[in-house]
């Protein structure tokens, strides 16, 4: 199967640099598989979870914020804000972010941020009881 | 010729100072290491958020935005100011302090309402001396500073900004350039300058890459959204990169030069102690040589 590269960047450094034959990503309205050749694509980030999928069959899975994908030639590039292993998400995590979410007063001001944790910990929640 | 002792009690404080600036300057050469690798790390990030914005702007979408915005009169202004927490280290504070003391003065002149922030335990003594009311202050951030704490005060100052609070944030930060070059400088930040005039013209002119036909999802509006902020985010994190950057590289020349002083007053007080002992045992057999010319005369 074709290759292609796959490219994961937080503000703070380069967290992934591989080879990868398809990449799974969390689009802001559902997930988006990604295969050699695709056509040239910018699109928005949700939460949830990015599977990578190597030449040797490995896959590896990472918990994705936000941020955005590039698809131009055979680079897939993820900025995203913050990129966290997926294992290291368990029910309590994630009932935890929850809850704190839900508890963010619900006023005017508070709408965005609000939404934003809402929506993570639900994506955290998701991935758990996929498990 | 008592002080003798004395100049050895002084050359022996000297060399323990001189022990300890070698010592931070060390450590000050490791912490300029491990945050110039910081600072290229996160370069890739805005590579290739500034490639987003140039494919967007490529696509032929009118780029437009809330914080892109210039307001036609600054009624009023936001000068966040970065200086380290610790001293020892040189004109590096001071001389952000310069550059931050003329933007107030010129603000002054035109009767621009100011707010200050500042990020530093220097620079809010310094304020604090120079009687200038601080609206916010930051101390955590040290020679590694995080992009989720930089990204809080990121939102807040855009809220800020789009609610009319503010018209123009300028923040006072020292520019790394290279090892040996570092520019104290004023950065209007917001209203946000479009990353993409910058390089665009030199880039597309120059790249035989693919003019792609982008598939924006949902749509390029929507994209631009969120790139826009994201990309101020990454602008302000790279202010703060550079200014812990250049912190350290302050503090390794400041203290390389301290230990060469040290080193010099060393020599200096050596030469002055080994002259005094050697004028007193002089003076001792003179002394004992009267005594013996006395007894046989």
């Amino acid at each position: 199967m074709s290759e292609m590269q796959c490219v994961i960047v937080t503000p703070e450094r380069t967290e992934v640099d591989v080879r990868a034959t398809s990449v799974v990503l969390p689009l802001f309205d559902g997930e988006m598989g990604i295969l050699s050749g695709h056509s040239p694509l910018v699109g928005r980030l949700g939460y949830g979870e990015l599977r990578i999928k190597l030449a040797d069959g490995v896959a590896s899975r990472y918990f994705v914020e936000g941020g955005f994908v590039q698809v131009s030639g055979d680079v897939v590039s993820v900025l995203t804000d913050r990129l966290s292993d997926c294992t290291k998400i368990d029910r309590q995590s994630a009932e935890k972010a929850l809850d704190a979410a839900l508890s963010i007063p619900a006023t005017k001001e508070n709408a965005v941020a609000r939404d934003r944790a809402t929506s993570r910990a639900r994506a955290m929640m998701r991935l758990v009881e996929r498990k | 010729m008592a002080n003798v002792r004395l100049l050895d009690k002084r050359r022996k404080s000297i060399r323990n100072i001189r022990k300890i600036t070698r010592t931070m300057e060390l450590i000050a050469t490791a912490r300029f290491k491990k945050a110039m690798d910081r600072a290229a790390a996160a370069n890739d990030y805005t590579q290739r958020i500034t490639q987003i914005v140039r494919d967007l702007a490529g696509a032929g979408l009118e780029v437009s935005h809330p914080l892109l915005a210039g307001r036609p009169e600054v009624k009023s202004a936001t000068v966040l100011l970065l200086t380290s927490n610790r001293g020892l280290c040189g004109g590096y504070n001071s001389s952000v302090l310069r550059q931050a003391m003329l933007r107030r003065a010129e603000l002054n002149a035109t009767n621009t309402g100011m707010k200050f922030e500042v990020s530093g335990k220097r620079g809010i003594s310094a304020m604090k001396f120079r009687s200038v009311s601080i609206d916010q202050s930051y101390t955590h951030f040290e020679d590694k500073p995080a992009y989720e704490e930089v990204a809080v005060i990121a939102d807040r100052l855009m809220s800020e900004f789009i609610a009319g609070k503010f018209d123009r944030l300028d923040v006072v930060y020292t520019q790394f350039v290279s090892v040996s070059k570092q520019i104290p400088q004023v950065e209007t930040l917001l209203p946000f300058a479009q990353p993409a005039t910058q390089g665009s013209t030199a880039e597309s002119a120059g790249s035989t890459g693919v003019r792609a036909d982008y598939e924006f999802l949902p749509s390029a509006e929507s994209i631009l959204e969120e790139v826009v902020p994201a990309s101020f985010r990454v602008k302000l994190f790279k202010c703060f990169l550079d200014a812990a950057v250049s912190e350290q590289i302050a503090r390794m020349v400041a203290m390389k030069s301290a230990t060469e002083n040290a080193g010099d007053i060393i020599k200096q007080l050596s030469r002055t102690y080994n002259r005094a002992r050697q004028s007193r045992i002089t003076q001792e057999i003179m002394e004992i040589i009267g005594g013996v010319e006395a007894l046989e005369g």
